[in-house]
């Protein structure tokens, strides 16, 4: 039976710890191993939205396997709502090629294509819903960075109200016994509530800051994001909290020897570039895990094993 | 007892008697199922304040038609869960089922992210999944989100 990814919360712990096995071989085999194993297999990245670094990154990983990429990529959001419906195009493509990858801004269509189509999909994002490839290998370079997983004190900085990435990380790293959390955000932009009810009571502690130096004393890891301009319905409060969530070089000096700053990017200011030398980068070598993951994930969901 | 009870409604030989309706619902159901298009010629009788060893007071519909569609029963599964739905053959009961919350919902509710596909996309079936086994929560199996099952509007309305 063919097999889809398409939102975290389909995975069991095993089935997650599988896809950082599979990475790992993936990262030990070399280039003239690993370009053998897909040749003359197509993958489509239907991209109905714009995200170049997802598409760049999925094309990446495909040819490094030795397969081959066709699709599209919408320059904007709305100009692919007109036309052909979105199971049309979905049993049009699938007759091109092996495997799916999709991103759309609609909830609910990456489920929807995995239904409809006799080929794996693979969801590359789905409005604000789910984007399972990211949190997989934001997970690869947790434990590649720090050796493990369970146990590790994560802080997160920035937009936790909104962040797609941050919500899904958080439940993944719950699903590892990673208990303690420390959340850096400003007042309107706070981790929702139903979170910190999860599981059993009293298992999981969410500590909750406004001060980004308590967070880089404490931390194993410091995920950052994005604040948004346009979150704020008031533009004075963003100018309000937009400094206080920029990391520098400076404030990392009382860090662990061990900390690793992460960032699904692209980052606007919220780490100075002065960050970008210290050993406590972990962001670009991220994005590089992440054409690694998705290797590992084509493999998988194309039944190739490595 | 018993055949007083059933002179207050026609007794039939061949329907279905959808029963222990709590009292008060049973208006409730027949607008929800009147909205079907296999209920419109059926001969239908209403039967309210009943009393009932289980309910105390309960309310009944009789419709005179052969089967009653799994959608209807869905449904109804939905407003009234607990009720008994029985097929009338004879004059006889022939089988009974009593209808549960549902696991899962499929193309009867309306998801309310205006964003989720299945608002797009409108020839998708939706599929709710209840989060409990009373149904009072269910999750759009497309878009993820959780929704009270009251706030939702079904799509036949
Ligand atoms: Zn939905």
């Amino acid at each position: 039976m063919k097999k889809d990814l398409i939102s975290m919360e389909d995975l069991t712990l095993d089935e997650v710890k599988d896809y950082l096995v599979t990475a790992a071989r993936v990262e030990e085999a070399s280039l003239e191993e690993r370009v053998k194993l897909l040749p003359g297999r197509i993958m489509a990245a239907l991209f109905f939205e714009p995200s170049t670094r997802t598409r760049l990154s999925f094309e990446s990983a495909m040819h490094r396997l030795g397969g081959s990429v066709i699709g599209f990529a919408a320059k904007d959001a709305t100009s692919v709502s007109k036309g052909e419906s979105f199971t049309d195009t979905i049993h049009t493509v699938e007759s091109y090629s092996d495997i799916l990858v999709i991103r759309h801004p609609g909830e609910g269509t990456g489920r929807l294509a995995a239904k409809e189509s006799f080929l794996p999909v693979i969801n590359a994002g789905d409005g604000s819903n789910q984007h399972p490839t990211q949190t997989l290998l934001d997970l690869y370079t947790i434990q590649k960075d720090l050796g493990k997983i369970e146990g590790l004190k994560i802080a997160f900085v920035g937009d936790l109200k909104y962040s797609r990435t941050v919500h899904s990380l958080i439940r993944a790293l719950m699903m590892f016994n990673v208990t303690d959390f420390t959340l850096v955000a400003p007042e309107s932009l706070r981790l929702p509530a139903h979170f910190m009810r999860t599981g059993q009571p009293g298992k999981f502690t969410f500590h909750e800051t406004e001060h980004l130096e308590e967070a880089i004393r404490t931390s194993d890891v410091l995920y950052m994001t994005r604040i948004q301009r346009e979150r704020f319905p008031d533009i004075l409060e963003y100018e309000k909290v937009k400094d206080s969530y920029v990391l520098t070089a400076e404030m990392l000096e009382e860090a662990q020897e061990h900390m690793r700053v992460l960032h699904p990017l692209p980052r606007v200011n919220e780490i100075a570039y002065d960050v970008d030398k210290t050993k406590f980068a972990g962001y670009f070598p991220q994005a590089r895990n992440g054409v690694i993951m998705r290797q590992a994930i084509i493999l998988k969901h194309l039944g190739v094993s490595i | 007892m018993k055949n007083e009870k059933m002179l207050l409604i026609p007794k039939i030989d061949l329907g279905i008697v959808v029963d222990h309706i709590p009292a008060g619902m049973g208006i409730k159901i027949l607008e929800i199922i009147s909205q079907y298009e296999e209920i419109k010629e059926v001969p239908v009788s209403l039967g309210l304040n009943y009393e009932s060893r289980r309910l105390g007071k309960k309310d009944l519909i009789k419709l005179q038609m052969e089967f009653l569609s799994p959608e209807i029963i869905q449904h109804i599964s939905i407003v009234a869960p607990g009720v008994t739905v029985k097929a009338i053959k004879d004059y006889k009961v022939h089988s009974k089922v009593v209808v549960k919350a549902p696991q899962e919902i499929r193309n009867l509710l309306e998801c309310k992210n205006p964003n989720c596909i299945t608002n797009v996309e409108k020839h998708v079936e939706t599929h709710f999944v209840s989060l409990g086994k009373d149904c009072k929560q269910v999750r759009c199996e497309y878009c993820e989100r959780v929704f009270d099952l009251n706030e939702l509007h079904t799509l036949v309305d």
